[in-house]
């Protein structure tokens, strides 16, 4: 057994971390949480530059083919900012669910593209009834001479505003079911397609109408209807532990903050660390901190290591969730009025906990498919 | 204000109504039983029959009311969307109030009070509820802490000259507090009070001020003695707004989560640099101003307790019952209804606090640790709920989208708002140090409640 990290993880982790630092300062970060996109061109080049888009997609489809580990080490580093943008959803979700679904040939063509930055993909699953259950994908896609025609919503889908492709879960199928779903690949530029930016105190989060929007047989992602949900599903279970680790590293940027604001702060003529209560806080953070570390990486091992990996995942996801809420929660009491301070930097990561809390599922829906996959 | 029978052996029974319909006021406080009465209660009752002078007076706000609400007035659900021309109509409002009495009910007649007792005030409360205002119908926490310690420690030419225009509402007021090195510490502030000839010179700086839209009157509390111990070294000060030597500035806060839901819209810095301010408005004596502040202290830590409806946990819950998806109300989906469930009995407790904490201040029973129980079981709950709503609702709870953004961005303004609402008025921590002095854990001598009469 070694929990530690390798050579080559701790050298990912310290790359990411020095840039991290250097570009996303707190005054770029509170700027960026409110634009559409949450990223600049500059930032996104130098992204794809460092191999951040390709690092999950295999090397024979143009990325670095990096373990699910790996792609966590880079992605706790973002999470510590908090940075936005599209990293996630195209360079991890995005792929994972080309690579599960795809033919071949979608395949070279497509994630070569993701990977050097040309495509950016945007998966878009929930609906105005929202939920991650199979039978909440009701946006039809009826053929139409030879074409597939969408007329819906699908809200509150991350990263569209930048997307170039959306990945859509329709339902081509007869009956509520997951037999029923495809995915189909939508260029977003396709006349009927809109993207809107949902206003409030979520970040890149989007509307995307489809009105009369007609994409030809081949946006159908594989070679046959009806196998999307599996492949969907298959890909996020390999998305959430990253997604986990995001929140793992924007966890310990808050315990971080909290830690150093108790040395400093002085009240009562001593720094407010000293007290129980303020400990109590911090105690509470990394003990919530830990939990969400812990668990997503034994989810991670096993996703690397080739073993049933399914009751880790969603326990991650359950416990990461809530875990986030709490930390965020100790964040703020240890540093009271300034922590709402916006340029402080601290509301960036508790708007994170609240906007992420429910992508890919919630810690109900995760406790729930946790029983199921242990057999209970 | 509640008569006390002179030798009964029991304490005067109080009644308690909670009958009115979610988008009133629930809470009514309670009148005593005629003193001459001399029927026993062997219980509590939360019931409470309004008198036929009661229900008169009912009707006479009612119908005032109707032609006195100034065209348009309406509160925004995030106060920092608050437009000169709304925060204009409200002072309007606030000014014919007082012209009645009615702004500040309870306090006399000789100040601008209306003399009224405290079940009137909870009917002009339930009256302007309809319209979806308050008393006061703007931010004046001000005005409302402000007065009440100026009614218990100023001399009487200081209440002549300071509680009129709060209570007929030709000044809205904000208190200055808070330092950026005196927070938690609020008796470690240093902003500085130097007494030359008839005036004070002061210098410092006060953080997290106010609301949109300035005032008329400020009140801090300053060093007048830096040689002096601690808690004997502090004045208590009334500032006018437009003093020369006062500069101000808006500070981005993630939202101005309100008091108790006065809730303010931005908050700001106030620079004061050699700002001079009459000596007069020195209240309590120098020197004496941290026992000034023991009485708004008292009541920003819940000490007055609350009575006024959640508005935003009745929606909520409205909110699910009404919303369908397929057909089908939020309120069936078991989770959702589980959510619900936990939003209302949180909150029903709070409720209980404050109701209960609202009786023991205005009964003038002794009071210890239940005010900041109050505020801390307000402030946690707050965001307990928020977290809960979050999960019931899904992303809905973190947008104002004008198309799907619930409630008109109710929900979304009340995720931000609880996480803020944790600190104004002191953190949860201090409501906790203060409970522990009052039930006298910790130290030899139990800590006495700040005086509000």
């Amino acid at each position: 057994m070694d929990l530690g990290l390798t050579e080559d993880q701790e050298l990912l982790k310290s790359t990411a971390a020095s840039f991290v630092q250097q570009e996303y300062g707190k005054e770029t970060l509170v700027e960026l949480e409110k634009t559409p996109t949450g990223i600049t061109s500059e930032l996104l080049r130098q992204a794809v530059d460092l191999g951040w888009f390709g690092i999950i997609i295999p090397e024979a489809y143009g990325g670095s083919g990096r373990s699910f580990t790996d792609t966590a080490v880079l992605f706790e580093e973002l999470g510590r900012g908090p940075v936005f943008g599209p990293h996630f959803s195209s360079g991890v979700l995005g792929a994972l669910t080309v690579m599960q679904a795809g033919t071949e040939a979608q395949k070279q063509a497509i994630l070569p593209r993701v990977a050097a930055g040309e495509q950016m993909l945007a998966v878009a699953v929930t609906e105005p009834n929202h939920g991650w259950q199979p039978e909440k994908i009701q946006l039809q896609a009826t053929r139409q001479n030879g074409n597939y025609a969408l007329n819906g919503v699908k809200l509150f889908v991350h990263d569209a505003q930048i997307a170039s492709h959306l990945v859509c879960a329709v339902r081509t199928g007869a009956g509520n079911g997951s037999s029923g779903i495809s995915l189909l690949v939508i260029p977003k530029d396709t006349p009927g397609v809109a993207v809107r930016t949902l206003t409030g105190w979520s970040s890149q989060v989007d509307e995307v109408r489809f009105d009369n929007v007609q994409v030809p047989a081949e946006a159908l992602l594989g070679d046959a209807e009806g196998q999307g949900w599996e492949a969907l599903d298959a890909a996020a279970m390999q998305a959430i532990p990253i997604l986990c680790a995001y929140t793992v590293g924007s966890c310990q940027q808050v315990y971080e903050m909290s830690v150093e604001y108790s040395r400093t702060r002085v009240q009562f003529g001593q720094p407010i660390g000293r007290f129980q209560r303020v400990q109590d806080h911090i105690i509470g953070i990394v003990n919530n901190l830990d939990a969400a570390r812990w668990t997503t990486y034994e989810a991670l091992w096993k996703l690397d290591a080739n073993r049933a990996a399914a009751s880790s995942i969603h326990l991650a996801k359950a416990v990461t969730s809530e875990a986030y809420l709490r930390v965020c929660h100790g964040g703020h009491e240890v540093h009271a009025g300034v922590g709402v301070i916006s340029e402080y930097g601290l509301t960036l990561h508790t708007q994170r906990s609240r906007t992420l809390y429910h992508l890919l599922g919630d810690a109900k829906l995760h406790r729930r498919r946790m029983t199921d996959a242990l057999g209970w | 204000m509640l008569p006390q029978a002179p030798s009964q052996p029991q304490f005067p029974s109080l009644s308690l109504h909670t009958g009115f319909p979610p988008t009133s006021i629930g809470m009514i406080l309670p009148i005593a039983m005629n003193a001459l009465d001399t029927k026993e209660m062997w219980f509590m009752d939360f019931e409470v029959t309004y008198t036929p002078e009661q229900e008169a007076f009912r009707a006479e706000v009612r119908d005032w009311l109707v032609n006195q609400i100034p065209e348009g007035l309406e509160q925004p659900v995030d106060p920092g969307d608050l437009s000169l021309e709304q925060y204009e109509k409200s002072r309007l409002l606030g000014r014919r109030l007082g012209a009645k009495g009615w702004l500040y009910p309870t306090y006399p007649t000789a100040y601008g009070g209306g003399g009224l007792s405290v079940d009137s005030v909870m009917i002009l409360e339930e009256e302007l509820d309809r319209y979806g205002l308050h008393l006061p119908p703007y931010y004046d926490s001000g005005g409302r802490l402000g007065g009440a310690s100026i009614f218990v420690w100023g001399s009487e030419e200081q209440k002549q000259a300071f509680l009129p225009p709060i209570f007929r509402g030709e000044w809205r007021t904000w208190q200055l507090l808070s330092e950026p090195n005196a927070g938690s510490d609020l008796a470690g502030v240093q902003t500085r009070a130097v007494r030359d000839g008839d005036e004070y010179v002061l210098n410092g700086q006060k953080i997290y001020i106010g609301s949109l839209h300035g005032c008329e009157m400020m009140w801090t509390i300053v060093v007048t003695d830096p040689d002096a111990p601690r808690h004997e070294n502090l004045g208590w000060l009334m500032v006018p707004y437009e003093t020369e030597g006062v500069t101000i500035r808006p500070m981005e806060l993630l939202t101005a989560g309100g008091e108790g839901g006065a809730s303010p819209g931005l908050k700001h810095t106030v620079f004061f640099e050699n700002a001079r301010v009459p000596a007069f408005n020195l209240v309590g004596g120098e020197n004496n101003g941290w026992k000034v502040a023991t009485t708004h202290l008292e009541l920003e830590h819940g000490g007055g307790g609350m009575v006024r409806r959640n508005k935003v946990v009745d929606r909520f819950l409205e909110y699910c019952q009404t919303t369908k998806f397929n057909g089908v109300p939020l309120s069936q989906d078991p989770d959702i209804r589980e959510a619900m469930a936990e939003v209302f009995i949180k909150n029903e407790i709070v409720r209980l606090f404050g109701l209960r904490t609202y009786w023991l201040s205005h009964a003038h029973k002794p009071r210890s640790y239940e005010g900041p129980q109050t505020s801390y079981t307000r402030k946690i709950t707050a965001l307990e709920v928020a977290e809960e709503m979050l999960r019931a609702v899904g992303p809905y709870a973190m947008i104002n989208d004008d198309e799907w953004g619930p409630l008109n961005g109710l929900l979304e303004h009340n995720q931000r708002a609880a996480v803020v609402g944790l600190h104004p008025g002191g953190t949860t921590d201090i409501q906790k140090v203060i409970m522990s002095r009052r039930i006298g854990i910790g130290r030899h001598v139990r800590e006495q409640a700040g005086r509000l009469r």
